[in-house]
Protein backbone atom coordinates (compact mmCIF):
# COMPACT_ATOMS: atom_id res chain seq x y z
CA UNK A 1 0.00 0.00 0.00
CA UNK A 2 2.57 2.42 0.98
CA UNK A 3 4.85 1.68 -1.72
CA UNK A 4 1.92 1.83 -4.47
CA UNK A 5 1.12 5.55 -2.52
CA UNK A 6 4.91 6.62 -3.61
CA UNK A 7 4.79 5.39 -7.27
CA UNK A 8 3.26 8.15 -8.91
CA UNK A 9 5.32 10.80 -7.25
CA UNK A 10 8.18 9.05 -8.57
CA UNK A 11 7.38 8.58 -11.96
CA UNK A 12 5.73 12.41 -12.30
CA UNK A 13 9.03 12.87 -11.17
CA UNK A 14 11.01 11.36 -13.87
CA UNK A 15 8.58 12.24 -16.48
CA UNK A 16 9.42 16.15 -16.19
CA UNK A 17 13.14 15.50 -16.35
CA UNK A 18 11.89 13.26 -19.54
CA UNK A 19 9.45 15.77 -21.03
CA UNK A 20 11.94 18.40 -20.62
CA UNK A 21 13.99 18.93 -24.12
CA UNK A 22 17.47 19.02 -24.24
CA UNK A 23 17.44 22.68 -26.01
CA UNK A 24 15.47 23.42 -22.18
CA UNK A 25 17.88 22.16 -20.29
CA UNK A 26 20.93 24.09 -22.36
CA UNK A 27 18.48 27.26 -21.70
CA UNK A 28 18.15 26.81 -18.08
CA UNK A 29 22.41 25.71 -17.81
CA UNK A 30 22.82 28.81 -19.66
CA UNK A 31 20.69 30.89 -17.23
CA UNK A 32 22.27 29.85 -14.40
CA UNK A 33 25.33 31.02 -15.69
CA UNK A 34 24.59 34.63 -16.43
CA UNK A 35 22.67 34.88 -13.03
CA UNK A 36 25.97 33.44 -11.88
CA UNK A 37 28.42 35.81 -13.96
CA UNK A 38 25.92 38.82 -12.75
CA UNK A 39 26.38 38.10 -9.17
CA UNK A 40 30.14 37.96 -9.32
CA UNK A 41 30.27 41.56 -11.19
CA UNK A 42 28.43 42.78 -8.91
CA UNK A 43 30.23 41.63 -6.11
CA UNK A 44 33.24 42.74 -7.66
CA UNK A 45 31.61 46.26 -8.24
CA UNK A 46 30.69 46.61 -4.33
CA UNK A 47 34.07 46.02 -3.74
CA UNK A 48 35.64 48.86 -5.79
CA UNK A 49 32.78 51.05 -4.26
CA UNK A 50 34.34 50.43 -0.96
CA UNK A 51 37.85 50.08 -2.21
CA UNK A 52 37.61 54.11 -3.33
CA UNK A 53 36.49 54.94 -0.33
CA UNK A 54 39.04 54.04 1.72
CA UNK A 55 42.20 53.62 -0.55
CA UNK A 56 44.54 55.88 -2.18
CA UNK A 57 45.14 55.95 -5.81
CA UNK A 58 48.28 53.85 -6.45
CA UNK A 59 51.14 55.70 -8.37
CA UNK A 60 52.31 54.34 -11.72
CA UNK A 61 55.53 54.82 -13.70
CA UNK A 62 53.25 55.97 -16.79
CA UNK A 63 52.40 59.35 -14.17
CA UNK A 64 53.63 62.63 -14.33
CA UNK A 65 54.93 64.25 -10.96
CA UNK A 66 51.82 67.13 -11.86
CA UNK A 67 48.98 64.32 -12.34
CA UNK A 68 50.75 62.23 -8.90
CA UNK A 69 50.32 65.96 -7.26
CA UNK A 70 46.18 66.08 -8.56
CA UNK A 71 45.37 62.67 -7.67
CA UNK A 72 46.97 62.81 -3.87
CA UNK A 73 45.88 66.52 -3.45
CA UNK A 74 49.21 67.63 -2.75
CA UNK A 75 51.37 70.57 -4.26
CA UNK A 76 53.41 69.46 -6.98
CA UNK A 77 56.66 71.16 -5.83
CA UNK A 78 56.73 68.93 -2.64
CA UNK A 79 56.86 65.93 -4.81
CA UNK A 80 59.64 67.42 -6.88
CA UNK A 81 61.36 68.62 -4.03
CA UNK A 82 61.11 64.73 -2.90
CA UNK A 83 62.39 63.48 -5.92
CA UNK A 84 65.37 65.87 -6.05
CA UNK A 85 64.17 66.41 -9.70
CA UNK A 86 64.01 70.13 -11.04
CA UNK A 87 60.14 70.93 -12.13
CA UNK A 88 59.64 72.10 -15.63
CA UNK A 89 56.63 74.44 -17.13
CA UNK A 90 53.73 71.87 -17.70
CA UNK A 91 55.65 69.09 -16.94
CA UNK A 92 54.02 65.67 -18.68
CA UNK A 93 57.12 63.65 -18.39
CA UNK A 94 56.60 59.98 -17.34
CA UNK A 95 58.04 59.04 -13.45
CA UNK A 96 60.02 56.32 -15.86
CA UNK A 97 61.40 58.60 -17.64
CA UNK A 98 62.50 60.96 -14.79
CA UNK A 99 63.89 57.91 -13.21
CA UNK A 100 65.62 56.58 -16.09
CA UNK A 101 67.12 60.51 -16.63
CA UNK A 102 68.69 60.53 -12.90
CA UNK A 103 69.64 57.17 -13.23
CA UNK A 104 67.72 55.72 -10.50
CA UNK A 105 65.07 52.78 -10.37
CA UNK A 106 61.90 53.62 -10.73
CA UNK A 107 60.45 51.95 -7.88
CA UNK A 108 63.07 54.65 -5.93
CA UNK A 109 61.32 57.22 -6.99
CA UNK A 110 58.04 55.89 -6.73
CA UNK A 111 58.63 55.14 -3.17
CA UNK A 112 60.16 58.59 -2.19
CA UNK A 113 56.89 59.76 -3.90
CA UNK A 114 54.58 57.93 -1.39
CA UNK A 115 56.68 59.28 1.66
CA UNK A 116 56.50 63.09 0.50
CA UNK A 117 52.80 62.53 0.26
CA UNK A 118 52.10 60.52 3.27
CA UNK A 119 54.64 63.16 4.79
CA UNK A 120 52.30 66.23 3.40
CA UNK A 121 49.03 64.81 4.63
CA UNK A 122 50.67 64.72 8.57
CA UNK A 123 51.52 68.17 7.74
CA UNK A 124 54.16 69.85 9.82
CA UNK B 1 51.68 47.55 -23.03
CA UNK B 2 48.91 49.34 -21.01
CA UNK B 3 51.69 51.55 -19.19
CA UNK B 4 53.40 52.69 -22.36
CA UNK B 5 50.63 53.87 -24.00
CA UNK B 6 49.37 55.76 -20.77
CA UNK B 7 52.97 56.76 -20.82
CA UNK B 8 52.40 58.12 -24.29
CA UNK B 9 49.10 60.13 -23.83
CA UNK B 10 50.85 61.59 -20.71
CA UNK B 11 54.00 62.93 -23.02
CA UNK B 12 52.58 63.08 -26.54
CA UNK B 13 48.51 63.57 -25.50
CA UNK B 14 46.30 64.39 -28.42
CA UNK B 15 47.96 62.51 -31.08
CA UNK B 16 48.24 59.58 -28.75
CA UNK B 17 44.79 59.58 -27.94
CA UNK B 18 43.87 59.16 -31.44
CA UNK B 19 46.00 56.22 -32.34
CA UNK B 20 45.11 54.03 -30.07
CA UNK B 21 41.60 54.69 -30.09
CA UNK B 22 42.00 54.06 -33.52
CA UNK B 23 43.72 50.79 -33.23
CA UNK B 24 41.37 49.50 -29.98
CA UNK B 25 37.93 50.21 -32.16
CA UNK B 26 39.41 48.12 -35.13
CA UNK B 27 39.91 45.48 -32.15
CA UNK B 28 43.69 45.27 -31.20
CA UNK B 29 42.83 44.65 -26.98
CA UNK B 30 43.99 48.07 -25.51
CA UNK B 31 42.94 49.70 -22.44
CA UNK B 32 40.87 52.50 -24.13
CA UNK B 33 38.40 53.11 -21.24
CA UNK B 34 41.10 53.92 -18.87
CA UNK B 35 42.90 56.06 -21.66
CA UNK B 36 39.36 58.08 -22.34
CA UNK B 37 39.27 57.99 -18.10
CA UNK B 38 42.95 59.72 -18.02
CA UNK B 39 42.06 62.00 -21.05
CA UNK B 40 39.40 63.07 -18.36
CA UNK B 41 41.54 63.78 -15.90
CA UNK B 42 44.21 65.34 -17.77
CA UNK B 43 41.25 67.84 -19.16
CA UNK B 44 40.47 68.50 -15.29
CA UNK B 45 43.39 69.57 -15.07
CA UNK B 46 43.53 71.92 -17.62
CA UNK B 47 46.43 69.85 -19.67
CA UNK B 48 43.85 68.95 -22.75
CA UNK B 49 40.56 70.78 -23.74
CA UNK B 50 37.34 69.02 -23.63
CA UNK B 51 36.16 69.33 -26.76
CA UNK B 52 39.10 68.28 -28.66
CA UNK B 53 40.10 65.83 -26.68
CA UNK B 54 36.08 64.41 -27.37
CA UNK B 55 35.97 65.45 -31.17
CA UNK B 56 39.48 63.65 -31.85
CA UNK B 57 38.98 60.69 -29.59
CA UNK B 58 35.42 60.07 -31.17
CA UNK B 59 36.83 60.51 -34.62
CA UNK B 60 39.50 58.00 -34.35
CA UNK B 61 36.53 55.63 -33.26
CA UNK B 62 34.76 56.15 -35.84
CA UNK B 63 37.31 55.63 -38.43
CA UNK B 64 38.44 52.07 -36.50
CA UNK B 65 35.01 51.36 -37.02
CA UNK B 66 34.92 51.70 -40.49
CA UNK B 67 37.68 49.50 -40.73
CA UNK B 68 36.17 46.74 -38.77
CA UNK B 69 33.27 46.74 -40.60
CA UNK B 70 35.09 46.76 -43.64
CA UNK B 71 36.59 44.12 -43.25
CA UNK B 72 33.16 41.92 -42.26
CA UNK B 73 31.44 43.03 -45.23
CA UNK B 74 34.69 42.93 -47.77
CA UNK B 75 36.86 40.53 -46.49
CA UNK B 76 34.55 38.47 -43.99
CA UNK B 77 31.18 38.00 -46.49
CA UNK B 78 33.08 36.10 -48.77
CA UNK B 79 34.05 33.43 -46.22
CA UNK B 80 31.13 33.00 -44.58
CA UNK B 81 29.30 32.76 -48.17
CA UNK B 82 31.80 30.00 -48.57
CA UNK B 83 31.77 28.18 -45.59
CA UNK B 84 27.82 28.48 -45.33
CA UNK B 85 27.14 26.81 -49.20
CA UNK B 86 29.31 24.22 -47.71
CA UNK B 87 27.87 23.67 -44.38
CA UNK B 88 24.27 23.72 -46.98
CA UNK B 89 23.43 26.56 -44.21
CA UNK B 90 22.88 29.35 -46.80
CA UNK B 91 18.92 29.98 -45.74
CA UNK B 92 20.17 30.06 -42.19
CA UNK B 93 22.52 32.86 -43.01
CA UNK B 94 20.00 34.99 -45.05
CA UNK B 95 17.84 34.77 -42.02
CA UNK B 96 20.51 35.95 -39.45
CA UNK B 97 21.46 38.61 -41.98
CA UNK B 98 17.74 39.79 -41.57
CA UNK B 99 17.62 39.79 -38.03
CA UNK B 100 20.74 41.76 -38.07
CA UNK B 101 19.50 44.30 -40.36
CA UNK B 102 16.35 44.64 -38.23
CA UNK B 103 17.96 45.05 -34.64
CA UNK B 104 21.69 46.26 -35.93
CA UNK B 105 21.00 50.03 -35.29
CA UNK B 106 20.58 49.93 -31.31
CA UNK B 107 23.11 47.24 -31.23
CA UNK B 108 25.64 49.28 -32.92
CA UNK B 109 24.98 52.17 -30.67
CA UNK B 110 24.84 50.35 -27.47
CA UNK B 111 27.61 48.28 -28.11
CA UNK B 112 29.83 51.87 -28.51
CA UNK B 113 29.49 52.68 -25.16
CA UNK B 114 27.07 50.58 -22.75
CA UNK B 115 28.80 46.79 -23.66
CA UNK B 116 31.51 48.22 -25.42
CA UNK B 117 33.54 44.90 -24.85
CA UNK B 118 31.08 43.56 -27.84
CA UNK B 119 32.16 46.74 -30.20
CA UNK B 120 34.59 45.17 -32.58
CA UNK B 121 32.55 42.01 -33.05
CA UNK B 122 29.06 44.00 -33.38
CA UNK B 123 31.49 46.30 -36.15
CA UNK B 124 32.43 42.61 -37.95
CA UNK B 125 28.90 41.20 -37.56
CA UNK B 126 26.95 44.31 -39.08
CA UNK B 127 29.80 44.16 -41.77
CA UNK B 128 29.31 40.40 -42.59
CA UNK B 129 25.55 40.70 -42.39
CA UNK B 130 25.92 43.57 -44.70
CA UNK B 131 23.82 46.02 -42.58
CA UNK B 132 23.99 49.16 -45.07
CA UNK B 133 26.40 51.32 -44.39
CA UNK B 134 25.31 54.88 -43.92
CA UNK B 135 23.00 53.53 -41.33
CA UNK B 136 25.75 51.73 -39.50
CA UNK B 137 27.77 55.02 -39.82
CA UNK B 138 24.90 57.06 -38.53
CA UNK B 139 24.56 54.69 -35.34
CA UNK B 140 28.20 54.60 -34.97
CA UNK B 141 28.71 58.61 -35.34
CA UNK B 142 25.97 58.78 -32.20
CA UNK B 143 26.81 55.75 -30.03
CA UNK B 144 30.66 56.91 -30.05
CA UNK B 145 30.76 60.65 -29.62
CA UNK B 146 28.36 59.91 -27.14
CA UNK B 147 30.36 57.16 -25.09
CA UNK B 148 33.68 59.43 -25.55
CA UNK B 149 31.97 62.13 -23.69
CA UNK B 150 30.44 60.08 -21.27
CA UNK B 151 33.51 58.22 -20.37
CA UNK B 152 35.82 61.49 -20.47
CA UNK B 153 33.22 63.20 -18.08
CA UNK B 154 33.50 60.48 -15.80
CA UNK B 155 37.53 61.11 -15.86
CA UNK B 156 36.82 64.51 -14.99
CA UNK B 157 34.50 64.14 -12.53
CA UNK B 158 36.80 61.28 -10.93
CA UNK B 159 39.77 63.13 -12.10
CA UNK B 160 42.02 62.00 -9.14
CA UNK B 161 40.47 57.81 -8.99
CA UNK B 162 41.12 56.82 -12.71
CA UNK B 163 42.63 53.70 -11.69
CA UNK B 164 39.59 52.44 -9.40
CA UNK B 165 37.49 54.24 -12.06
CA UNK B 166 38.59 52.15 -15.09
CA UNK B 167 38.36 48.64 -12.39
CA UNK B 168 35.01 49.63 -11.64
CA UNK B 169 33.38 50.50 -15.39
CA UNK B 170 35.65 47.17 -16.46
CA UNK B 171 33.39 45.06 -14.17
CA UNK B 172 30.48 46.85 -14.63
CA UNK B 173 30.50 46.37 -18.32
CA UNK B 174 30.55 42.69 -18.20
CA UNK B 175 27.95 43.01 -14.90
CA UNK B 176 25.49 44.33 -18.29
CA UNK B 177 26.75 41.90 -20.71
CA UNK B 178 25.76 38.84 -18.09
CA UNK B 179 22.64 40.88 -17.23
CA UNK B 180 21.55 40.91 -20.43
CA UNK B 181 22.03 37.56 -20.94
CA UNK B 182 20.00 36.24 -18.15
CA UNK B 183 17.11 38.20 -18.87
CA UNK B 184 17.01 37.44 -22.85
CA UNK B 185 17.89 33.44 -21.56
CA UNK B 186 14.59 33.77 -18.87
CA UNK B 187 12.61 35.53 -21.89
CA UNK B 188 13.25 32.41 -24.23
CA UNK B 189 12.80 30.12 -21.48
CA UNK B 190 9.22 31.86 -20.45
CA UNK B 191 7.90 32.09 -24.36
CA UNK B 192 8.98 28.10 -25.17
Amino acid sequence: MDCESRQPVRVRYIGVIGFMSRRKLILIAALILAIAGTLVFGNKIRRHIRRMRWENEPIRAWMSVPFIAHTHHVRPDILYQAIRVEPRQHDRRPIRNLARAENRPVADVMHDLEKAIADARQGP
Amino acid sequence: MREQILSALSQYGSPALFGVVTLAAVGIPLPVTLLLIVTGSLVSQGIMSLWWAVGLAGLGSVIGDQVGYAIGRWGGSGLVNRFSRLLGGEERLKRTQAKARHWGGPGVFFSRWLVTPLGPWVNLASGIAGYPWLRFLFWDVLGEFLGVFIFVTIGRVFSDRVLAMDALLGDMSWAIVALLAAVAIGWKLIKS
